[in-house]
């Protein structure tokens, strides 16, 4: 790929042990193209959320990255200083997290979790923030008036669309996503995977989109990557992942997937 | 049960802990072998200081203050295990059948665990004390069994209602398993570690209130204990007049003990709750870092 | 609303359960509970003022249950009797005017050690492991599990006694008559050094282990890290997300604390001759003043229930969850 967006290059992460390391991502390598969806799949503990971890440097002891680069738009992110990477942060890579009823403050009102990052990053003033903040609502069809409401006053997926909302406050170039609809029922993970794809279009940002839902990763992403035990085993466009399976694990992974949406995916990996 | 005796080896906060107690322990039983002068008796001459005759000195009546420590040593672990003993129990219980039981049985349990906690308990303990009149060792921990089992009760509770509902004792009730059986076999031996820090915490909790008790003039004067120590000490201005050792023994070994027990405390709260570890490995993980051998 | 109402229920029902135990007390001991209960006053009470305590206490001729409404009514009318020591002052009125010392001393003390302890035990959750938390925690287990009188006497020991720094008692120099002026204002504040200093050391370290508990569980929480993905500043992420939702769970820990602190302040004014309830309590307690030992457990009683309520208020305050309910 020519001048690829983000670049994970040979990215080798470790959790460190008391005696012996426990090598969570090996020398893993893959590329996410300008507005492209990627997703990452495999099973839990495979190194794929702490890939995703690693991208904004979010990781904690006893993670160490060992060796490897993580390139956006060709700068090394492991370079950064402390102050550029806090303004690296959701101003070139925002995420979205795994529990949608978690992500947000309980204790701030929506309309703060906006200003803070609108304050840090762009130093809006609380009025200029509110405007934002209002226009961000309404791409995800969030009432504007709510923004004084805490947390705990919306529903799972309308709170899962406030994050996607703070998540593009920023017009963030790539967004990644850690399974960021598991918590949700089937109804309102599709509503919110379809809106994604809407804004990706008039925005133009990339998703790095983790799972361990292969069959909803085929129908959603452009090219799929299969992690096993820390090692990325295939990668490939969706069509292939599905048509054609190089790798045992990836066969194996089809396998295990009830029958049932497979012609529903047969017309997806045609398309 | 196993491994936690193992891990509590393990941690260092523990193992100090354990030193302290077990020494205070053996000198406890070994009293009468250690000294030769009666606790209770006068053997010297008033208020002298520490001397190759009375390490610790004498009291304001010439009694040796070495030999009333580690005499006292005695009352306060008897004290301090036994009401503490007696509070486990009685928090475990009613906790667990709260829990478990649920219902009017669990709301009649609350009510009167939150009443119990918001009565003040030494307030409570005081008036209870003051009409017994002097209190000995064994009254004050029987009352203090009686009236401080709430906390127990109501962390014990919470913890029952997070384990009720896992899959091993569905499986019992659908065996017809009786629920005593359910709540002893079952539900007991997994809040062990809860029902060990509550346990710790009573003892340290029952050693500083019987001290405290006899130390504002409620104990019985003819008892040897820490606490009957200070009290003395103080009326007879140990302070004031210079007698330092009469009044700082006590309070160091209160002191030690309290520490000791603590640390086994915070040992086995870390031990239950993982989260609150920390280990070698931050240390292997910062000299990684240092050496350049990775990144955060 | 609803559910401050049903603490409020709640509490007036705790200060009954209180009345019951002092109407109770001296009627289940072996004996005359009249003669228990008044035995210590001697020739001095006339038989007329005798006959007015025993009702107050409810010793009337009648029923149990009428003799148990008898002491609710004087009870709820804020007659709590008279002190026997200090006969013929009202119980309420020899406590009360201690009661004022106490919640000084107790209160100051309290904000102190409850500001000091939640900002140790941010930090040390924030750098866990690190040689500030190390000696946090470690510090915290010693100053937690040493008694109050213990604290209390080694601190007056050294600082009062050995160094001679800090006055060794009386909560200001009797010499001076009690007045607004500076140098009375002073006299207060230099008498109050080591009690204050004690109460905090006894206190700051409980809840610096609290609120350091709390943070390092809440750490891993999705929002805690979104707010770090966010590229909020370490300080920001650290108060508004990590040590505010933290706050929640210190804040109900303190409800239950508030007897403890009770505990090692009576204690603590013992020690340091402070003219507060502990100190009031010690002579009743020498003396066999018992309707004063029975009136300062229905005093402490009310004073937990208001501190509780102070609690409930504010978790209800900070938590936006609780507010609408």
């Amino acid at each position: 790929m020519t001048n690829p967006l983000l670049s994970i290059q040979n990215l080798t992460i470790d959790y460190v042990g008391e005696t012996a390391d426990f090598r969570a991502v090996d020398d893993v390598s893959f590329d996410v193209a300008q507005g492209e969806i990627f997703g990452l799949a495999g099973e839990s503990g495979c190194g794929k959320s702490t890939i995703a971890f690693a991208i904004s440097r979010l990781h904690k002891p006893p993670a160490l990255i060992r060796s490897g680069r993580i390139l956006l738009e060709g700068r090394d992110v492991l370079d950064l200083d402390q102050a550029a990477l806090r303004s690296f942060r959701w101003r070139e890579v925002a995420m979205v997290f795994q529990s949608a009823m978690n992500s947000l403050n309980p204790v701030l009102r929506v309309e703060a979790q906006f200003h803070d990052v609108l304050r840090t990053h762009l130093g809006l003033t609380r009025t200029q923030a509110r405007e934002r903040t209002a226009e961000m609502l309404r791409l995800v069809d969030i009432p504007p008036d709510r923004m004084r409401d805490y947390p705990h006053q919306f529903s799972g997926g309308m709170r899962q669309r406030i994050v996607i909302a703070i998540c593009l406050a920023l017009n963030p170039k790539i967004v990644v996503m850690d399974e960021p609809t598991t918590a949700l029922d089937v109804v309102v993970q599709r509503e919110i995977l379809q809106r994604i794809n809407e804004l990706r279009r008039t925005f133009g940002f990339s998703v790095l989109f983790i799972t361990h839902d292969l069959g909803l990763m085929v129908q959603f992403c452009d090219r799929i990557g299969i992690m096993l035990a820390g090692k990325l085993v295939e990668q490939n466009s969706a069509g292939n992942i599905y048509a054609q399976p190089q790798h045992d694990y990836t066969r194996k992974l089809w396998a295990s997937f009830p029958s049932l949406h497979s012609a529903d995916l047969m017309k997806v990996a045609a398309s | 049960m196993g491994t936690l005796v193992r891990s509590l080896i393990r941690n260092r906060k523990a193992l100090v802990g354990m030193i302290i107690i077990s020494v205070i322990v053996l000198i406890a039983v070994a009293a009468p072998l250690l000294t030769e002068y009666n606790p209770a008796a006068r053997v010297g001459r008033p208020h002298q200081p520490p001397s190759a005759e009375h390490w610790l000195g004498t009291t304001r009546i010439g009694q040796d203050v070495f030999s009333r420590l580690i005499h006292g040593a005695r009352t306060s672990l008897a004290v301090g295990f036994g009401a503490g003993l007696l509070i486990t129990a009685l928090g475990t219980a009613l906790g667990i059948i709260a829990g478990y039981r649920g219902g009017k049985t669990d709301e009649v349990i609350s009510f009167f665990t939150n009443m119990v906690l918001v009565v003040p308990n030494l307030p409570l303990l005081l008036v209870l004390a003051a009409f017994i009149g002097q209190a000995s060792p064994l009254v004050i921990a029987v009352i203090l069994g009686f009236t401080s089992w709430a906390w127990g009760a109501r962390v014990t509770r919470a913890e029952t209602l997070s384990v009720k509902h896992k899959d091993f004792i569905k499986s019992a009730e659908m065996m017809g398993e009786p629920r005593w059986r359910i709540m002893t076999f079952e539900i007991f031996p997994n809040l062990i570690s809860i029902v060990g820090i509550n346990f710790i915490g009573s003892v340290i909790f029952a050693i500083i209130t019987e001290a405290t008790l006899e130390f504002l003039g409620l104990g019985d004067p003819k008892t040897v204990s820490w606490g009957m120590m200070l009290y003395n000490a103080q009326k007879a201005s140990a302070l004031s007049v210079g007698a330092w050792w009469d009044i700082l023994t006590p309070c160091f070994a209160l002191a030690l003990l309290g520490i000791g027990l603590s640390l086994l405390n915070f040992a086995v709260d870390e031990i239950a709750n993982p989260r609150l570890r920390t280990g070698n490995r931050l240390s292997r993980w910062t000299t990684l870092i240092r050496t350049g051998e990775g990144r955060l | 609303m609803v559910f401050l109402l049903r603490r409020l229920g709640f509490y007036l029902a705790a200060f009954i359960a209180a009345a019951t135990i002092n109407f109770f007390l001296p009627r289940l001991m072996p004996g005359d509970p009249i003669e228990i209960m008044f035995s210590s006053a001697g020739a001095e009470l006339s038989m007329e003022n005798l006959a007015a305590l025993k009702l107050t206490f409810g010793f009337v001729d009648g029923p149990l249950w009428q003799q148990y409404l008898t002491y609710l009514q004087s009870i709820f009318t804020g007659d709590l009797g008279r002190s026997i020591k200090y006969f013929p002052l009202p119980v309420t009125s020899v406590l009360g005017h201690a009661l004022v010392w106490t919640i000084g001393l107790m209160g100051t003390a309290t904000i102190i050690s409850f500001t000091l302890g939640t900002f140790l035990g941010i930090l040390a959750a924030w750098r866990r492991g690190s040689v500030f938390d190390i000696v946090v925690s470690v510090g915290a287990i010693f100053a937690t599990s040493v008694p109050a009188v213990v604290t209390s006497l080694i601190v007056l020991f050294f600082f009062g006694f050995t160094l001679g720094w800090f006055p060794t008692g009386y909560a200001a120099d009797p010499a001076l008559d009690p007045a607004f002026t500076l140098t009375y204002i002073g006299s207060l504040l230099y008498h109050g050094v080591l009690p204050m200093v004690t109460l905090c050391t006894v206190l700051t370290g409980g809840f610096a282990v609290t609120m350091r508990n709390n943070m390092i569980n809440l750490l891993g929480e999705d929002y805690i890290v979104m707010a770090r993905a966010k590229g909020l500043s370490d300080s920001r992420v650290m108060l508004w997300y990590a040590a505010r939702n933290a706050l929640l769970p210190t804040v109900s820990s303190l409800a239950i604390a508030i007897g403890t602190i009770l505990g090692g302040s009576l204690v603590t004014e013992v020690v340091y001759n402070y003219p507060g309830l502990g100190n009031i309590l010690y002579q009743a307690i020498l003396a066999r003043d018992y309707p004063v030992i029975q009136g300062q457990l229905l005093i402490m009683t009310i004073a937990m229930l208001v501190a509780n309520f102070i609690v409930d208020v504010s978790y209800v305050l900070l938590d936006p969850r609780l507010r609408g309910a």
